[in-house]
């Protein structure tokens, strides 16, 4: 279980950093407890639409509340916690 | 004078439309009266009716009266979308004052010059953007802040002597019946000072008299052309503060009796809800930017839902022709697109509904409206059909001028000719086609070259996924060609592949000199490039 969560994390980092394009990082190098906006990551809402895009896609994991965009839209671990009891992929 | 567009009019357009008239608070009260329990107004689980509204804003003009706001006054709407906008809106305009609209996002240097220009008495916004407000404010004459107060942050702030005095919306409001105000308001009379985008970097506060508004609103109510759709719903997340919000969220809802579905951003998060916003109210129209239609258009199972959208439109910016293609595929519908500026109230263009035109034509002028191709140096000579030039638009909903500035009121228009600063050009059919804005152009060793004829060249190339092409002050050629540009997904950043492909396609003129790679080109909430913001970051 921990090295899939392990597994997931990498990946989730890897997906979000090519679908948003994200200049000169490494996503090795961001922490699980990275903000996704603000300090951090600083996404805007369109980068938002974008990863909620990738998720629906890649893993069928739908978030399209702002209560459930609220709980799990923090940081990669709240995201990665979050997709791997959900996933329908 | 030759209008080829008229023969291109859906069916069901008038050539020309019999304006009432009407002030821009007589909508509505007329809605209010017709239908006064068709429900005006949605925001999370709160709901109204047109008669609550109606009684609502007349409780504020009371509100505003008692303040001393008189008929000519100013007062600054610093809001997102919310129903306090709305209320405060047509409460304003209801006592004979003006509304001046101001982005929630404008803080220090930008918010104290809208509010200098403008000169409010009041400015009403919420308590999370009443510390940028008050910091502007207190260099201005404005008497009072009032604040919706969502998270009672006006108990715990420590505010500085000197501010205005800080006033709560709900109090002035609580219990009270007012009836319509008896202010004598005239359809010539000024309802809203609006900012222009600032793309150019001058801040002016274009003039529109109600007739402007109204007319502006008849016009794209004719263009589309439905009728019968009752209490239908408007998804109203395009900030109300811009002309495209104003015009194609609120005003055609309150004309038509629609309801508002309110989606203020106050962060990103709330961006979310669009999808399921869709699924529960199926809305008759939505109104979005090109690049939330690119999003939208992204999500995996976004066409069950984007065909519940009856009338999907995009301003702002021109729609990338791959997000037109992806929603006619996923839904079957064409994208209607508008052009237009704040000086115009709202849309001077927009592409025959519901079947469209040339996908990357900004349309046809509305009815009403006349526009042509002039040339760049004077001014006054007509261009030949496909020859670039100035657009110029004439038409009952462009502006009276710049507000206090006679000398950017002459250069802008000029006998009711309102000269938009775009370069254009039409097709024999009477379609309009932006090239750029006139004072994009770059002017490099004394040629002249379109920022936009390079931008197409590279949006052509697989890896780029967005471009910027401006002038930067160079000693030599007067302007060096700079192209920004945004890679996709896992494309290596190549200067010199990508020099290589420019010399192959542009002619040596217009080969950029440098090129530079960014995460996003910066854009504003019209979704309109800054160019601007782009060259000082250069």
């Amino acid at each position: 279980m921990e090295f899939s969560m392990q597994a997931l994390l990498k990946e989730l980092k890897r997906k979000i950093v090519e679908e948003l394009m994200i200049e000169d990082v490494d996503p090795e190098e961001i922490p699980d407890d990275a903000p996704f906006f603000g300090r951090g990551l600083s996404l805007d809402s369109v980068d938002l639409l974008v990863l909620v895009a990738m998720l629906d896609r890649e893993y069928g994991v739908e978030i399209f509340t702002r209560e459930l965009g609220e709980k799990v839209l923090i940081n990669i671990q709240t995201l990665a916690d979050y997709v791997a009891i959900h996933r329908k992929k | 004078m030759n209008r080829p567009w008229l023969k291109n009019y859906a069916e069901h357009v008038p050539r020309s439309i019999d304006y009432p008239y009407k002030t821009v608070q007589q909508l509505l009260v007329d809605t209010s009266r017709r239908y006064p329990d068709y429900v005006s107004v949605t925001f999370n689980d709160l709901s109204f009716t047109y008669q609550e509204l109606n009684q609502k804003v007349n409780a504020f003009a009371g509100v505003l009266g008692e303040l001393g706001i008189k008929k000519g006054d100013r007062v600054a709407l610093i809001l997102p979308n919310t129903p306090t906008y709305v209320i405060c809106f047509f409460a304003i305009l209801k006592i004979g004052a003006v509304v001046v609209n101001i982005n929630v996002g404008s803080k220090g240097a930008e918010l104290l010059s809208a509010l200098k220009t403008s000169g409010p008495r009041i400015a009403i916004t919420l308590d999370l953007f009443v510390q940028n407000v008050l910091e502007a404010a207190a260099d201005t004459d404005i008497e009072h802040v009032i604040i919706h107060s969502v998270l009672g942050l006006e108990t715990k702030m420590q505010l500085p002597p000197q501010t205005p005095k800080l006033l709560v919306y709900s109090e002035l409001v609580e219990g009270r019946t007012d009836s319509e105000p008896k202010v004598q308001v005239s359809t010539e009379d000024p309802a809203i000072l609006q900012f222009t985008s600032g793309s150019t970097g001058c801040p002016k506060a274009a003039v529109l008299s109600h007739r402007n508004v109204v007319a502006s609103v008849l016009q794209t109510d004719a263009w589309i052309g439905l009728n019968g759709r009752g209490n239908a719903s408007v998804i109203c997340i395009i900030p109300f503060f811009h002309v495209f919000g104003m015009s194609a969220c609120m005003l055609i809802s309150v004309l038509k009796g629609y309801r508002m579905v309110l989606m203020p951003v106050f962060s990103c998060l709330d961006v979310l809800p669009v999808m399921n916003a869709i699924a529960t109210h199926r809305p008759l129209s939505f109104p979005a930017v090109p690049s939330l239609w690119a999003a939208l258009v992204s999500i995996e199972g976004a066409a069950e839902r984007l065909s519940l959208v009856e009338v999907p439109t995009s301003g702002g910016a021109l729609l990338p022709e791959w997000v037109a293609q992806k929603f006619q595929s996923l839904t079957g519908r064409k994208i209607a697109t508008a052009y237009g500026l704040s000086e115009a109230s709202s849309a001077t263009h927009f592409s025959p509904y519901p079947h469209g035109g040339p996908v990357d034509s900004i349309g046809l002028p509305l009815p009403d409206t006349d526009a042509k191709i002039v040339d760049m140096e004077e001014g006054n000579k007509v261009c030949e059909v496909g020859e670039i030039g100035e657009l110029v638009v004439k038409g009952p909903q462009i502006m009276k001028g710049y507000w206090n500035d006679p000398v950017l009121t002459r250069k802008a228009l000029s006998d009711g000719w309102l000269y938009t600063g775009d370069l254009a050009w039409m097709d024999e059919e009477g379609f309009f086609y932006l090239v750029n804005r006139k004072d994009d152009l770059i002017i490099s060793g004394g040629f002249n070259v379109y920022p936009s004829q390079i931008e197409k060249v590279l949006l052509q190339h697989p890896d780029v996924e967005d471009v910027a092409v401006i002038g930067v002050s160079d000693r030599i050629k007067g302007q060096a060609i700079v192209a920004v540009l945004v890679l996709k997904e896992g494309v290596e950043e190549n200067r010199g592949m990508f020099m290589e492909y420019c010399r192959d396609r542009l002619p040596d003129t217009k080969v950029p000199h440098h090129i530079y790679f960014r995460k996003e080109i910066p854009k504003d909430p019209a979704g309109k490039q800054l160019r601007r913001v782009l060259r000082e970051h250069i």
